[in-house]
């Protein structure tokens, strides 16, 4: 199959270093301590952040720093084909534990010694990228609690399918078996948080595909810092703020 | 904290920042002290933002993040309005919408003996002050002022509590008096307490005051002081 025509076009119009559009939206959850949604084309996601608060589990309680649980799942209706297992299955658990390590990396849990910072992350719709998009939504639902932060985590995903380094996959480039790198850096900080890749693919090859998701996560980057200043300029009426 | 610095202006100060962001570089500054509010850390050479919000600088050398949340961070000397949650011998486990649970001794009362210890049934509201706020332990809470008299601490009887963010409440005890409280208490009278922590406390003689007063004060969030005078004229007007 032709995933780039000889135009230099995708399969839904795109060129190969053009990301989908991206909306986010904070303050979803009404009740959540801090919540949002983040969009990536057709992919939809919503995360809520509930903390710092007592630990529940006493056991699992850390007089260092803070613990921090994530939980990963999608939607029965987020695919085409309604899904059976949507939480608990062996991949929402892998996705979990990627979440929850590339936020622990940016949050500044010695801060919060012996509270809990609980991340819930839901896929509405599903189309590709879906780790990127939750640690996307996670990243704005933290910043919207008010959780303490070295930087903005941002991730996006390439691919390399017809000899072309490919940005921002949706689901059918991501099911062709060609190699996938999804990342998650910190922009300010330059630090890399989480570097998955499916496949394999040639080191100088590699380079280019990262350069690709690096560009793409900075550029989310500063959509998300769009986001959080003309969310912190609706309150500018305030004078205590 | 305290750090060498020899210029106090930075070109974000009362700008949106977000974390990450670089406020001020200490590496080629000297002879001068700043002091670091919340949402600000020391990185090396760096001060750097670890919340969203709007820096703010006070003069001669204060810089902190002001911004609004739902959850609140305990800090000494602050009001809060506290649920009892459970009572133990020597003192009660209060939820201050905090990290933690916080304590209020039985003998952080005025004239507080073994004699005469308060008796508090769980789910009791009480106004109290933040006495102790070290991240390592939970906070502690005192029912006086520093001088040990009760002030306006203690338990809370009848009216209506509920929850706003920690920003708002910050406006309702701003001075002068917010706009939204001072249109309110020219016509109608009522009495309120506000917690730092997000937490606000009305009681009036009539359900209908009570309702119209913290409907007024929970829609004045994001409105400006000519705008939350008007409202209050629009919600006074349905009642009269």
């Amino acid at each position: 199959m032709e995933y780039v025509s000889p135009e230099g076009l995708r399969l839904d119009g795109r060129r190969p270093m053009e990301m989908r559009q991206i909306r986010a939206e904070i303050g979803a959850v009404s009740k959540a301590d801090g919540s949002a949604i983040f969009e990536m084309g057709n992919t939809k996601v919503i995360a809520a952040v509930y903390g710092p608060r007592e630990v529940q589990n006493r056991s699992q309680q850390i007089s260092s720093h803070a613990l921090v649980r994530c939980e990963y799942c999608m939607a029965n209706f987020s695919t085409g084909d309604r899904m059976r297992k949507s939480k608990g299955d062996r991949r929402s658990t892998e996705i979990s534990l990627v979440i929850r390590q590339t936020m622990e990396a940016c949050i500044l849990t010695h801060l919060l010694p012996r509270s809990q910072i609980d991340i819930y992350v839901q896929v509405l719709q599903a189309d590709g990228g879906t780790r990127s998009a939750c640690i996307n939504a996670a990243t704005l639902a933290l910043a919207d609690a008010g959780i303490p932060m070295r930087d903005l985590v941002t991730s996006c995903s390439a691919g390399y399918l017809n000899s072309t380094p490919l940005l921002d996959l949706n689901y059918v480039e991501d099911s062709a078996g060609g190699p996938d790198v999804t990342l998650g850096i910190l922009p300010k900080l330059d630090k890399v948080t989480l570097l998955q890749m499916d496949s394999k693919l040639p080191i100088d090859i590699l380079e280019n595909v990262m350069q690709l998701a690096i560009e793409g996560c900075k550029a989310i980057a500063n959509y998300i810092r769009e986001i959080l200043l003309a969310n912190t300029k609706q309150l500018e009426y305030r004078r205590g703020v | 904290m305290e750090t060498k610095s020899s210029s106090s202006s930075t070109n974000l100060v009362d700008q949106s920042v977000c974390p990450g962001d670089v406020i001020l570089d200490l590496s080629n500054m000297t002879n001068q002290t700043i002091k670091l509010g919340g949402g600000l850390r020391q990185d090396c050479d760096a001060i750097s933002v670890m919340k969203a919000g709007r820096l703010r600088f006070s003069k001669p050398n204060k810089y902190w993040v002001e911004n609004s949340q739902k959850r609140y961070v305990p800090h000494a000397e602050d009001s809060v309005l506290g649920i009892v949650v459970d009572s133990r011998s020597d003192n009660f486990l209060v939820d201050i919408k905090g990290p933690a649970l916080a304590f209020l001794p039985v003998l952080a009362f005025e004239g507080g003996t073994r004699r005469n210890i308060p008796r508090f049934e769980i789910g009791t509201l009480i106004y109290a002050r933040v006495v102790k706020a070290n991240p390592g332990m939970n906070p502690e809470l005192a029912c006086t002022d520093a001088s040990g008299k009760a002030a306006e601490f203690g338990a809370l009887k009848d009216g209506y509590m509920f929850e706003c963010t920690t920003g708002l409440s910050r406006m309702l005890l701003s001075s002068p008096t917010c706009p939204v409280l001072d249109a309110l208490g020219k016509k109608l009278s009522f009495e309120i307490a506000v917690g730092l922590n997000g937490r606000v406390w009305v009681s009036a003689a009539s359900p209908q005051t009570t309702i119209v007063v913290a409907n007024a004060i929970m829609n004045s969030e994001t409105l400006s002081g000519a705008q939350q005078r008007i409202m209050v004229e629009k919600l006074l007007e349905r009642i009269h």
